[in-house]
């Protein structure tokens, strides 16, 4: 049975103060990870969590960074009309109806709804996106099959955008619908894994700040992507650090509705911290399916086999 | 969840029930456990932690003696150690058509093992490879089963569910408890997995039912049924212990394969630079 926990209102009260900086954004009010002002309680799990369970989706209509004349949306996701929108309702009809918002940007700090990305990190990710006939390398994670990342893998995409939460004694898990990823965070306040181990997605550590679930991520490896998704255009494939560290934060706002911020943060890769920030809505009828990605992955052989033959055909055509 | 064992144990210990009655129930008459195992707020058995399987049944399900290993230059390394059967009277009822097929996806390991692939284990394989596996048991709801060989997992539904709308790798779990026993029900498998390296398969029919029960606080019981009617003459059954991890601060790393396997799926159609450094001739002893 679920206890309603006693949420101190009057804290409440007070970190409201820090809410609405950022206009425009996918959410009808901003938190910026301030509790909110209503006097909506979470129920709790039996350890004493804010209960955050369940199956949450996040397709938008809001566009992951302010477009710029400047970008170059043919080149990032090989969609010209691809920027300037979110993700829309999904593109496979599933038949759920999704009052989807549109914001400015799901960016929202700087406050130019734009992600300071250092000029080696732009130039490293054109040469992959105008490289992968040559090498898997060269290719995001998400299309490697490997991982859409942390924080990438809740960057909302056309399809697969569900996520389940789950809570047991001292655990929250986060599975992730694309590429069947579950990622168990530990609460009990150990140290992060030794430097010596790197990992795709990071270590994630969580602790609960009030009603919000802080998740502190360190000891990434340098071969993953911020970012993988069409949507999120001129962030995606843009290299992860070792440096890259990532604080997430979870807050369940109402019945229906979780607001999540992300701040990352890399000194190899962005010239200053930047913070993404949507919510998360309840679809307890959204059934996340199996995504067995690597098992039916035919787009990266069939991309490097039509690289090859294009070698040939130009090595014929320089003999001829 | 160590510590909730440890004060169980700690206050069990000191013959005080103070406090805790409520995850100390007593268990079901007739199966009743020889030690006392913490409980849920719920009161269902607590299989909350990190596990792992030992032994070979990963290597092969039924008696094998230790052979070399398939590369000559691993030598030691990657030999095959010896094992009991974990199956029922050491024998899996095949079908002759099925016995013929097992025989030749053994001679054939190599090039069908879908695990050299790195691709999804299917169940019940998962859970007995050489990987740990984490239960994470919410209350009154869902059971998350996560494997760290390549970030499989599986949410298993407790109560009823629908039919499973598509075949899948890791299938379509439903669970309930019987007394102090999980039961998961299993079905929905494609025929794309097998149960070891040793060549076992099963078609898109499969259904396992698997049972996991406290044999002490650090060590489950599990128990599992192949059903089969296309592959198998009848139902046959696996048993094997499931050992609580005790490593400090033992958590799920990454064993994300698929960046293992990609020179050996796709390098054949890597853009040749002139850079790279020739793989040594490993010579094979088998398959």
């Amino acid at each position: 049975m679920r206890i309603r926990g006693l949420v101190s209102l009057a804290i409440a009260a007070i970190l409201v103060s820090a809410c609405v900086r950022v206009a425009g954004h996918d959410q009808p009010t901003e938190t910026n990870g301030a509790e909110p002002a209503t006097k909506w309680t979470p129920p709790r799990t039996p350890d004493g969590q804010p209960d955050i369970q369940g199956i949450w989706t996040n397709y938008t209509n809001t566009p992951f960074e302010v477009f710029d004349e400047k970008d170059q949306p043919g080149l990032y996701s090989g969609d010209p009309d691809g920027t300037g929108r979110g993700t829309g309702p999904g593109f496979i009809n599933d038949s759920f109806e999704r009052k989807l918002s549109k914001g400015r940007s799901l960016v929202v700090d700087p406050p130019s709804g734009r992600v300071p990305i250092m000029p080696w990190a732009e130039e490293k990710r054109n040469y992959r996106l105008g490289h992968i006939q040559d090498d898997w390398v060269n290719f995001t994670a998400w299309e490697r099959c490997i991982t859409r990342g942390v924080p990438g893998g809740i960057f909302p995409t056309g399809y697969g955008s569900g996520y389940q939460i789950l809570q047991g004694p001292g655990y929250v898990s986060i599975v992730y619908e694309m590429i069947h990823e579950a990622r168990i965070i530990p609460l009990d306040g150990r140290r992060h894994v030794g430097s010596g181990v790197r990992l795709w997605n990071g270590d994630s550590r969580g602790r609960w700040e009030g009603n919000t679930l802080v998740v502190d991520i360190t000891n990434y490896n340098d071969k993953g992507n911020v970012a993988t998704n069409a949507a999120t255009q001129r962030v995606r494939s843009i290299p992860q650090s070792e440096d890259l560290h990532v604080v997430e934060r979870f807050t369940r706002v109402d019945e229906n509705t979780i607001n999540y911020e992300v701040v990352v943060e890399d000194p190899k890769v962005f010239t200053a911290p930047w913070k993404v920030a949507m919510s998360l809505n309840r679809e307890p009828k959204y059934e996340l399916f199996e995504y067995a990605c690597h098992e039916g992955n035919h787009a990266v052989p069939n991309t490097l086999s039509a690289g090859r033959a294009k070698d040939k055909a130009a090595a014929r055509a320089g003999t001829q | 969840m160590n510590w909730l064992k440890g004060a169980s144990i700690a206050v069990v210990s000191a013959g005080l029930a103070l406090g805790i009655s409520q995850m100390m129930r007593q268990p079901v008459e007739g199966q009743v456990p020889d030690v006392k195992l913490s409980r849920t707020a719920d009161g269902k058995p607590d299989l909350n932690g990190i596990w792992q399987a030992m032994g070979t049944a990963h290597w092969d399900l039924l008696d094998h003696h230790a052979r070399s290993g398939p590369v000559l230059e691993l030598g030691a390394i990657a030999a095959v150690p010896a094992g009991l059967s974990v199956v029922e009277g050491n024998q899996i009822p095949y079908q002759p058509w099925a016995a013929a097929k097992k025989k030749e996806n053994y001679e054939n390991w190599l090039s069908r093992d879908p695990e050299v692939k790195c691709y999804l284990p299917g169940i019940p394989r998962a859970t007995y490879m050489p990987y740990p596996f984490q239960i994470l048991q919410t209350h009154n709801n869902d059971i998350l089963m996560a494997y760290e060989y390549a970030s499989a997992s599986r949410v298993i539904k407790m109560g009823k569910t629908e039919p499973p709308p598509v075949d899948t790798w890791m299938g379509q779990s439903t669970g309930r408890w019987d007394g102090e026993t999980l039961v998961v029900d299993t079905i929905g498998f494609n025929d794309q997995t097998w149960f070891d390296r040793a060549g076992n398969f099963h078609s898109e029919a499969l259904h396992v039912i698997e049972r996991f029960t406290h044999k002490s606080p650090d060590v489950l019981d599990y128990e599992v049924t192949i059903e089969d009617p296309k592959v198998f003459t009848r139902s046959w059954k696996i048993q094997m212990p499931l050992y609580r991890r005790q490593d400090q601060n033992a958590q799920l790393l990454e064993f994300k394969c698929v960046e293992f396997v990609e020179e050996l799926m796709y390098g054949h159609l890597r853009k040749k630079t002139g850079d790279e450094k020739p793989f040594a001739g490993a010579r094979m002893r088998w398959p």
